[in-house]
């Protein structure tokens, strides 16, 4: 049995972006499903026990798992809104529709617009015996620690400054485990100081312009090989040390998860700046295929807040271009994209502009590494 | 539980492929990534790609002098995930 | 260097340290952001306004050191929990703290330099972690002098643990 749903908008993905844009969308009066994987909404949030930064006026102050429960509530008192949990997009077809997955059956549903907040996946990273029990993913130790309260390990060495990798560390300390190092391949941290500093006077130890040559370890992990790099990342001989550890956790960056943009023939461009493949798309985030919006991580990786921004001017958007017209709409818009334009103004957000840079306009289309299926 | 000897590191965790097997095939000349996709099974595993593409498409570009915009990338087809026969053509015993 | 290391140089701390005479005159916040990330909640838990507004969220916070009275409002405000309160007249120090067990009053714990070391012991004095400070703890200690701006953390048991 296939059952085909109708609806205004459809929002793949109930994280961040995912919630904002059926949130927005539905207070214009857009009949909203979202499709979430997971048996919850809130995707990365509800594994963020730290305080966001960001303007006061949007959530900054307040933990990312109560900024998720916050969103949920009001999701759920919205008789707009139908949530599918434990639901998969499963693809998108030449006849506009998308396939789910969901209590076993497989769906169609038919949308006059789609907004794709599908977020992002993790990197991976060469290493010798990097299929060791015992590496990790970041997403994955919060995973296991804040949602299913298992600790990974008890001596973690953590691969990443980033604001990810210094977050989790933060996370393992506070659950008692101990943070052996943080070990960065750039000469620099790579997020923010306040994180690392909070970190470093706990007296965990930042190796930058270090990486792992290898995991150590037969059947699990027992330590890893580090080694120093030169200025062009390749390892000096000679400089290995090794470090005691039954975990490690790599936190080396995400890649916007866009298999869905890509099957519904979205124009996309290679931007490592926003973390690789990324669909070409309007300061409404519309994508080259009028059906279909993006937001959050799955239009380039960056915070959450950035992330929250961008589903409500995708959400307001596509509830206008639906026919949910209402007065104050233009203003809105501008409004929001202003506190987006704002939160991007500063040094730390320079890549993040340079990417944005390359997703509009046609001269892009040569960066685009499925234009051979087009 | 296999006692790893060798100097070897994996690229896509899903099919178990090395790094050795991926440089082995781009110097035998296959340097197109549906091509090795197809030959080593890379890509074809529950991830669907999302963690190993990306690593071949650089091990690509390293051996062969080119630019991560100019590999061209496997086509995406649905299923994005796995999915049960079931779901498909019903689970109904009657229906023979 | 802070980027390669975390750890503030003394120049970093220089920069948001003020003069002697101030320190002297009793409490005062010394707000450790060094760098511009988007970011404004201290502006707005500051009831004297001794926290300049920000013209750019990205801005690096800018305190007035002759309004600011080391009240500590701010230091659980600070999603990077950068802000301390340092009292040379009574030999205080105010910090964040999200670690549980919370220390009591009276606790003998060690205090931790920005580099994680433990320096010296200090006696708990203070514990305040009331429901609008949503879990960071603001703990309070007594400390050598010497140490007013070098203790950055503390750590209940045995520092070598």
């Amino acid at each position: 049995m296939i059952l085909l749903i109708n609806t205004d908008l459809l929002v793949i993905g109930g994280g961040p972006a995912g919630m904002t844009a059926a949130l927005k969308a539905a207070k214009k009066g857009a009949e909203v499903i979202i499709v979430e994987r997971y048996h919850e909404l809130g995707g990365q949030l509800i594994k963020q026990t730290h305080r966001f930064f960001g303007s006061k006026n949007e959530q900054a102050g307040t933990r990312g798992i109560d900024i998720a429960q916050g969103l949920t509530k009001e999701i759920q008192n919205m008789s707009e809104i139908k949530v599918l949990t434990e639901a998969t997009a499963q693809g998108y077809y030449e006849d506009k529709i998308v396939t789910v997955s969901y209590q076993n059956k497989f769906r169609k549903i038919r949308a006059k617009r789609i907004i794709i907040a599908t977020g992002a996946s993790e990197k991976m990273m060469l290493f010798l015996n990097n299929d060791l029990p015992g590496v990790y993913g970041a997403g994955a130790i919060q995973t296991l620690m804040n949602l299913y309260g298992i600790l990974p390990g008890k001596k973690v060495i953590m691969v990443g400054s980033g604001n990810i990798g210094l977050i989790v560390s933060y996370q393992l300390l506070q659950a008692g485990v101990e943070v052996k190092a943080v070990i960065e391949a750039d000469s620099e941290i790579g997020g923010y100081l306040v994180h690392a500093s909070k970190i470093r006077r706990i007296g965990v130890p930042i190796y930058t312009g270090y990486s792992v040559k290898s995991a150590i370890g037969e059947s699990f992990v027992k330590g890893a090989e580090i080694i120093k790099l030169d200025r062009n990342w390749q390892m000096i001989a000679g400089t290995e040390r090794f470090i005691k550890a039954d975990t490690i956790c790599l936190a080396v960056g995400l890649r916007p998860l866009v298999s869905l943009l890509i099957q519904a023939d979205c124009a996309m461009a290679y931007v490592p700046e926003l973390g690789g493949d990324v669909p070409i798309r309007d300061e409404n985030l519309k994508t080259t295929n009028d059906q279909i919006f993006v937001a959050g991580d799955a239009a380039g990786i960056e915070e959450a807040t950035a992330a929250m921004l961008e589903g409500e001017i995708a959400g307001l958007k596509a509830a206008t271009e639906i026919g949910y017209l209402s007065k104050d709409a233009i203003t809105e818009s501008r409004r929001l994209k202003k506190e987006l334009r704002k939160l991007r103004n500063g040094p730390i957000s320079r890549n993040i502009r340079k990417g944005l840079s390359k997703v509009r306009g046609d001269d892009n289309v040569k960066k685009n590494r499925y234009s051979h299926l087009r | 539980m296999v006692i790893l000897m060798n100097e070897d590191k994996i690229v896509c965790r899903c099919e178990d492929i090395t790094l050795k097997e991926l440089r082995d095939m781009i110097a035998d000349g296959y340097t197109r990534l549906d091509e090795i996709k197809r030959a080593l099974r890379l890509g074809m595993g529950p991830c669907q790609g999302d963690i190993c593409l990306e690593i071949a498409a650089r091990e690509i570009c390293r051996m062969t002098d080119k630019k991560m915009e100019d590999i061209k990338m496997p086509s995406k087809r649905p299923p994005v995930a796995g999915i049960k026969m079931s779901e498909l053509v019903g689970d109904n015993q009657n229906e023979k | 260097m802070l980027r390669k290391t975390g750890i503030p140089t003394s120049d970093d701390l220089q920069s948001v340290t003020p003069d002697k005479e101030r320190l002297l005159e009793g409490p005062v916040a010394i707000i450790e952001c060094f760098n511009e990330i988007p970011c404004d909640p201290c502006f707005y838990s500051c009831p004297f306004k001794a926290i300049k507004k920000f013209s750019d969220i990205n801005d690096k916070p800018e305190l007035d050191y002759s309004k600011c009275t080391g009240c500590g409002n701010c230091i659980a405000s600070c999603p990077g929990l950068a802000i301390f309160v340092v009292d040379y007249t009574k030999n205080r120090l105010s910090l964040p703290y999200e670690f549980l067990p919370l220390p009591s009053v009276g606790d003998k714990v060690w205090g931790l330099n920005r580099a994680g070391k433990s320096i010296c012991q200090v006696e708990v004095i203070k514990v305040r972690d009331p429901d609008k400070n949503d879990k960071t703890a603001v703990i309070s200690i007594k400390l050598p002098k010497k140490y007013l701006m070098e203790v950055r953390h503390i750590k209940v048991g045995d520092p070598n643990e």
